[in-house]
Formats: C-alpha cells, structure tokens, sequence
C-alpha cells in the first residue's frame, strides 16, 4: 500500500435505467493533477457516469472512489475535496451573485477569497445582480466559480463552456488552466474539440456506455489514421459529435 | 490507502448564511408576502368593526374570542401549508436541493432554514395583526398567555408538517401551490373560516373541528377566554404533526 491512490479511480461501473444500460462495465483512472476530457454525443452515457462518481447516483454494480474514499459512505470528506458543477442546475433565483458565492463559500472550512472566484470567471462587475437577472453564459459563470469555492483538489466540470461566448470560453479555458498548474484534478466533460485538444492530458471517448478509446488527443487522432480529433472521434465511435447548443 | 481528509461539517456559519439567504428569498418574493401577512389582517379589520362589545367570558370580547384566534390561524396556516412548500417544490424543480446535495451542506438543511424563517414570518404575522387588535379595536390578551403561546408552537409544528405534505408530493411548483391552495380551503372551510362554524351542518363541523385550523382556532379561542382546552384539539395537532413529517419523510424526493 505505497503507492499513493489515484484523485478517482472507477471500476466496472455499471447502470441501468429500465431496460436501457446508460453506463456498462466503465473502468478508468484519473491520476492526481491530471486532466482527462470525457467525450461523447448526447445520451452516451457521460452525465450518468458524472453523477455516480459525484455520489449523486448509486451505481448497481462496481465502485467509484476519490482519493480512495467511497462518495456514497464517506459522503462528508468526499464533499470537502469535491466541487462540482453540473449541468443545468439553477440556483436561488433571488439571490445576488455575491450572496450566493458567501452562501457556497460558508459551506467549507477553508474557501478561497470571493474576490478571487468573482475575478476568477469574470463576474467582477455583477456582484450585485441577482441570479435570475443574469445571461445563460453569467449563470454558468457562477456555476463554476461556486463548484471552485471550497479550494477543492478535484472539480467535475459537465460542459464547462456550453452556453459560453467566445472571449468567455477563452477566459474559462485560462481559468482551467491556472487550476492545473495549481495540481488540482479535473475531470472535464465536453463537446467542445477546441477545449479538449488544449486542456486535456487524455480524452476518454463515450459511446453506449463504454469506453471506446482512452490516450491522449493526440494518441487518438494517430490511432484513428485521422486529420483531427473531431474526425478522429467519428472514426472511433461512428457517430457525429453533434452541437449541444 | 485513502487520504486523511477531516469531515468538516458545515457549522454555525453556514446555518446562519443559509438562514439568512432563505429569509431574503422569502422577503425579496413580494406577492407570496400578501397573503400570510395582508389577508388576516383585511379578515381583522373587517370583522373586528361588526364584533360587538359584549362580554363573552372573564372580560373577553367576541372580538378576543372568535375573531382573533381565526385571524392569528390563517397567518400560520397560510404560511406552512402554501407559503412554505412552493419555495421547496421550486428549489427541487430548480435543481437547487441537487446542487446542495454536491457541497458539504445537505439539502436537508435547507428545509429547516426555511421553516426557521417561516416561524421567523409567523412571529411577524402574528405580531401585526396583534399589535393592530390591540392598539386599533382595543383587543384584549389572552386569560391564559402561556397556554396560548403553546398552542402557537404547536399549531406551527402541525401546519408546517401539513406543508412538509404538499412539498413532498407536488411534482412542480405550480402543482405545490394548487394542492396547498386546496388543502387550505378545504381545512379552513370546515374549520369555520367562512361565515362561522355555526353554519355548517353539525357533522361538517365536528369533522372541522378535529382537522388542524378548526383545533387550532378552538384552541385559541379557549385560551383567550380562559376555558380550559379541549383535549381532542390538542390531539389533533399533535397527530397531524407526527403523521405529517413522517408520511413527509417517507415521500420526500430530492430531485
């Protein structure tokens, strides 16, 4: 028992909704101050396989473990190293930014600075704005900043940058990067290529549940005898990587 | 080997941070602010004119006896059976309570900040409606204020595991405030709210009197008058508050 655990580490992980497997026998490891892309079109099974290794879903079958904790049983150390952002989750709609930031901030023993997050996605200037007042890109903005308030040494990001214009994508993209230098681990789901070629060590390619192909982008696009990694992923998976937006 | 990670649970800061954002959710919700707070007090101000002076019992006016107690029910009824689970259906439908449930802060801690803040409302409420009884129609206190104090707490618990109920099962919010719309209707329908117990068909009534908002205001009134309370009401609420954050418990769903 030397060699330290990985920040996540999942094994035959496996769900089913009905009669329909979302997620089937996924094994994979992310090592500490790692960044691995998860790709996959729409309905492959990422988000599923996101929410059980962020202990929001019980998987039937396999174990998921952070840093060698268990999200579901040690629910109260995971939720310290942990930040999440998930897709599509709305927050108190009559709250400013600022107070929800103290609000998320006062859930950890040692939060980063609210000036520092507000910098952090640029929303310097809407302290005061309340959430339901904001744009789709500054309600995701926030996302972020609130999935980074307790410092933690691992972040889940379900489509960090869907929504996001351009200059704001580039200033994600940086803010990602400066938490990557910093050593901390994170797991990035996207449909963006552009994103993962530049932020990503290896890209885990979803199709049906499982894990078509796991290297780094450029491993991938060598591996496909492809151009890219967009064409890269149609040769893998045989599907379009179709535009959420 | 797994890391040592102290389990840091979210301590007096964070209750009182969530406490304080629920309480400016609820106050920044204008229109939600009318019916908890401005209904009794228009129910007050219309009735309190037409009560007569006479003496029903120990210096206590029709106004204390059968005014009041009705009035001071609507104010916590209204506020735990429609107030109280529309903020919760919306906070589920929101994902909110989901996104809670990824930091150190368990969703449950969002509904006791909400039932704090919804007693926090109540205090107000009944305060207002109170003071302008008091001050307004010369209103008189109840013979038996500790009594009565006690039935607030009481009648709170059991409205509040009413609104538990509702937040449980409404899938939506809108759906939250039909359902609490309906079951306060119908509780204070039969508990007297229109036109008076006494107008109600005699098994109507006793049936009224054994749900909570008829307990309640017989309770109120008893104790204003200096009569002693009825122990059938104070099951009443004891029993809806036990059976309602149970069957709450069970039925609750997160998201």
């Amino acid at each position: 028992m030397n060699s330290p655990d990985p920040a996540i580490r999942i094994e035959n992980l496996r769900k089913r909704y009905g009669d329909k497997v979302a997620v089937d026998d996924v094994s994979l490891h992310i090592d500490s101050g790692e960044v691995l892309g998860v790709l996959g079109t729409n309905g492959a099974g990422k988000t599923t396989m996101v929410e059980m290794i962020a202990g929001l879903r019980k998987p039937d079958r396999g174990r998921v473990s952070i840093f060698g904790l268990d999200p579901q049983q040690d629910r109260a150390e995971v939720r310290q190293i942990l930040g999440v952002q998930l897709q599509q989750a709305y927050l108190h709609d009559a709250l400013t930014v600022t107070e929800l930031i103290t609000l998320y901030r006062s859930f950890y023993p040692d939060p980063r600075p609210e000036s520092e997050l507000l910098q952090l996605v640029g929303l310097g200037e809407q302290g005061k704005v309340r959430f339901g007042r904001l744009s789709g890109g500054q309600q995701q903005r926030l996302s972020i900043a609130l999935a980074l308030a307790g410092g933690p040494r691992i972040v889940i990001l379900d489509e960090l940058t869907t929504g996001l214009d351009p200059r704001a994508r580039r200033q994600m993209w940086k803010a990602i990067e400066g938490l990557r230098d910093d050593g901390v681990t994170i797991l990035l789901v996207s449909h963006v290529m552009e994103e993962v070629e530049r932020l990503c060590d290896r890209v885990a390619l979803i199709d049906s549940g499982r894990i078509i192909a796991l290297d780094s982008s450029s491993g991938l696009v060598s591996r496909a005898g492809a151009e890219n990694l967009d064409d890269a992923f149609v040769t893998l998976t045989g599907n379009e990587l179709e535009d959420p937006e | 080997m797994s890391i040592a990670v102290e389990a840091h649970r979210p301590g007096a800061g964070a209750w009182l941070s969530l406490i304080q954002c629920e309480a400016k959710m609820v106050a920044r919700d204008t229109a939600g602010l009318v019916v908890p707070i401005g209904l009794p007090l228009l129910i007050l101000v219309m009735s309190a004119s037409a009560a007569t002076d006479e003496v029903v019992a120990n210096g206590r006016t029709a106004l204390d006896v059968f005014v009041l107690p009705l009035v001071l029910t609507l104010v916590i009824s209204t506020i735990g059976i429609i107030n109280m689970p529309s903020f919760l259906a919306y906070y589920r439908r929101a994902g909110i309570l989901r996104r809670l449930s990824v930091t150190p802060a368990s969703p449950a801690m969002v509904l006791v900040a909400q039932v704090v803040v919804s007693v926090i409302q109540a205090v107000i409420g009944i305060t207002a409606a109170l003071a302008v009884a008091v001050l307004i129609f010369d209103a008189n206190p109840p013979v038996q204020p500790g009594a009565a104090l006690g039935i607030f707490v009481l009648a709170m618990a059991a409205m509040y595991a009413l609104g538990m109920v509702v937040a449980a099962v409404a899938p939506t919010p809108n759906s939250a405030v039909a359902i609490g719309l309906i079951v306060f209707f119908a509780l204070a329908a039969l508990g007297g709210l229109f036109g008076g117990r006494a107008a109600l068909p005699e098994p109507v009534a006793a049936v009224g009197e054994w749900l909570p908002f008829g307990a309640t205001v017989q309770a109120l009134s008893a104790v204003w008058a200096g009569f002693a309370v009825e122990p059938v009401h104070l099951i009443s609420l004891g029993v809806t508050t036990v059976l309602g954050f149970t069957v709450a418990a069970v039925l609750f769903r997160w998201d």
